[in-house]
């Protein structure tokens, strides 16, 4: 396969700079948008792989982009949003809006790259036969989730958990790698109908944590996104 | 007249009451038949007697307190009149035609005017406490505005730094990410000796410090800027596996060991804020304590609140920071010393921070001589109002 095409979106010209370098570096093929616009005249000429969105653009609003892009009928195209890290709202809504994934500003190479590649590979793996069915079971690490017969085991120990507690687990194996935020399982698992807090997300999710002797610092499973919502670790 | 009625009002205002009045009664009494007498012996009109007395009775009422001793006086005078100044001199009668009318319309005049005085006396003193209620009223109303006004300042003031702070920070952020990056990027270039890598670590780890610090005024600013935090409930737990993770990653040097409270705490707060107290006591520990070993993250319950506890293993705290932190205010540059460079800076964004949340900060030696830095948190809010947060 050749070289991913990524598009950097950012009106920053030093950052987009230091960005593109390091792609390049790693092997990926980069082009630079400044702003909105650009933007979107790149993305459905160059049709690029992957897109690093910068939400705060000088000419448009980064969501606008996102959903744009969001909305192309050829393919989809993944979409890492890069943000401010105190600007919660705005990362939950570009989730909600269809970015795969967020990086949080100032943010360091290793992390963006490393970022980059889990996105390459879930949209890989979407892309091939297996899209949006539900699989019998997943595997990561040593971690079973036997969706057949609601099973899961660490290792050869199975675990008892309680059916929402296993709903949580199966929805995130289904969307391994990408964020889950707390609206978006809240509606799946308890029904489009819910109101009031997620506590009872965040109660079960630390349930499910001690159940499978995980702790939040050494994540094996289960990665916390603060304020956000929740992502599967995959491989690797 | 008036200067001297209230000169002589200031000096018997020095008797005490009843003793005062009794003695202003009989002197004036004594006064108007001495009076009398003169006027007597020296007019021969034997009428001028009772205005005389008429005169002493209305200064009594104006002099006493009360009617009591002006109505006594009026009498007394209507008797004396009557006795020692008409005629038949020094014999009570009221046989001549006239002289019963003569003296009962004097003791009548004595009382109304009596009366009439003191009620203006009354009035006049009514007045008196109304103008100092008034002026009273007035000086406080003008010093509270004044005060008002200067809060009002202090406040401007306060927004136009906390502003001006929140726009700088947010500047800083951009080009100290690109410093850091680009250097990062080098780095991984290859194809450079030792001391240019070495310079280029400088670079990186210089920039991600500065980042740290510029993350920890933009809290502060986040703390200044609204009035409230917004709070929703949150697992204490994530958010510190959150902080040691961030930790971790700009440390990996650093070895810090999470233990989990039994039960699962659900904390209202800002989630960002408190990842930021625990990042900022972790790295406190990784950097200050010279040994970025052994570091214990501790949480749990006590009564009705969430405690975190960040241990070392390192050489302790000195007298002046446990006492700045025992007193709630920044460490001094002096005392912080080049050695903890933004240690100052990191403890009162954690103090500022926790102190926002309802919660306090205490710093201690542990048993074995290292630093313990703690902070609880309530479990519940005031108002039960986390139910809201989307």
């Amino acid at each position: 396969m050749d070289a991913a095409l990524i598009l950097v979106v950012e009106d920053e010209r030093t950052i987009s700079n230091f960005i593109c370098r390091a792609l390049v570096s790693a092997g990926y093929k980069a082009l630079p948008a400044a702003t909105g616009g650009e933007a979107i005249t790149l993305f459905f000429s160059h049709r690029p792989d992957l897109v690093l969105l910068d939400l705060g653009l000088p000419d448009m609003d980064g969501l606008e982009v996102l959903q744009q892009v969001a909305s192309d009928p050829q393919r989809e195209t993944p979409v890492i949003i890069l943000s401010a890290r105190d600007r919660e709202s705005e990362k939950v809504k570009a989730l909600d809006l269809g970015a795969d994934d967020y990086i949080v500003k100032p943010f360091g190479v290793p992390e963006v790259l490393a970022r980059i590649r889990t996105t390459l590979r879930h949209a890989e793996r979407v892309r091939s036969a297996t899209h949006g069915e539900k699989k019998l079971s997943y595997r990561v690490k040593d971690l079973t989730v036997d969706t057949a017969r609601h099973q899961v085991f660490v290792g050869e120990k199975e675990i008892h958990l309680t059916q929402n507690e296993f709903k949580i687990l199966e929805l995130l194996c289904l969307h391994a790698g990408k964020v889950l935020t707390y609206d978006f399982i809240m509606k799946e698992v308890w029904g489009p109908y819910t109101t009031g807090g997620n506590q009872i997300l965040r109660v079960n999710m630390a349930n499910i944590r001690r159940k499978l002797g995980e702790n939040p610092s050494e994540p094996k499973y289960v990665l916390t996104e603060l304020g956000i919502g929740y992502r599967l670790l995959e491989e690797g | 007249m008036g200067s001297l009625l209230g000169r002589s009002r200031t000096v018997l205002r020095a008797f005490p009451g009843v003793f005062r009045d009794l003695a202003v009664t009989v002197m004036l009494m004594a006064a108007a038949s001495f009076g009398s007498a003169f006027l007597l012996r020296h007019t021969g009109v034997e009428n001028n007697s009772a205005l005389v007395y008429v005169l002493a009775v209305v200064l009594i009422s104006r002099l006493t307190s009360g009617y009591f001793y002006a109505v006594c006086a009026s009498l007394v005078a209507g008797f004396c009149t009557n006795y020692y100044f008409m005629y038949p001199y020094a014999s009570f009668s009221l046989e001549f035609a006239g002289y019963p009318v003569a003296m009962l319309s004097m003791v009548a005049i004595s009382l109304v005017v009596c009366t009439l005085t003191t009620q203006l006396k009354n009035q006049a003193e009514e007045a008196v406490q109304r103008e100092r209620n008034t002026r009273a009223l007035y000086e406080l109303n003008d010093r509270l505005g004044r005060e008002k006004a200067d809060i009002q300042r202090e406040k401007d003031r306060e927004t136009i730094r906390g502003n001006i702070l929140r726009a700088v920070s947010h500047d800083l952020r951009t080009p100290l990410t690109s410093i850091s990056g680009a250097a990062a990027v080098l780095m991984e270039s290859g194809g450079r000796d030792q001391r240019d890598r070495m310079l280029l670590e400088d670079i990186k780890s210089d920039a991600d410090s500065l980042i740290t610090m510029v993350e920890n005024l933009l809290s502060v600013t986040r703390i200044q800027g609204e009035t409230q935090i917004k709070k929703q409930s949150e697992v204490l737990e994530e958010v510190a596996g959150d902080a040691v993770l961030k930790v971790r990653r700009r440390f990996p040097e650093a070895e810090v060991e999470l233990q989990l409270s039994e039960d699962i705490l659900l904390v209202p707060m800002d989630p960002m804020l408190i990842q930021q107290v625990i990042c900022n006591l972790l790295e406190n520990a990784v950097r200050h304590s010279g040994d970025p070993t052994g570091i214990v993250l501790r949480l749990y319950r006590r009564g009705e609140t969430a405690v975190t506890e960040v241990a070392d293993r390192g050489r302790g705290l000195t007298p002046e920071v446990l006492e700045a932190v025992r007193a709630g205010r920044p460490l001094s540059t002096s005392t912080s010393g080049d050695a903890s460079r933004g240690m100052g800076i990191g403890l009162s964004v954690c103090q500022s921070i926790v102190t926002a949340h309802g919660g306090v900060l205490e710093a201690e030696n542990g048993p074995s001589g290292g630093a313990v830095f703690r902070f609880d948190l309530p479990l519940k809010e005031e108002e039960e109002r986390e139910w809201t947060q989307p």
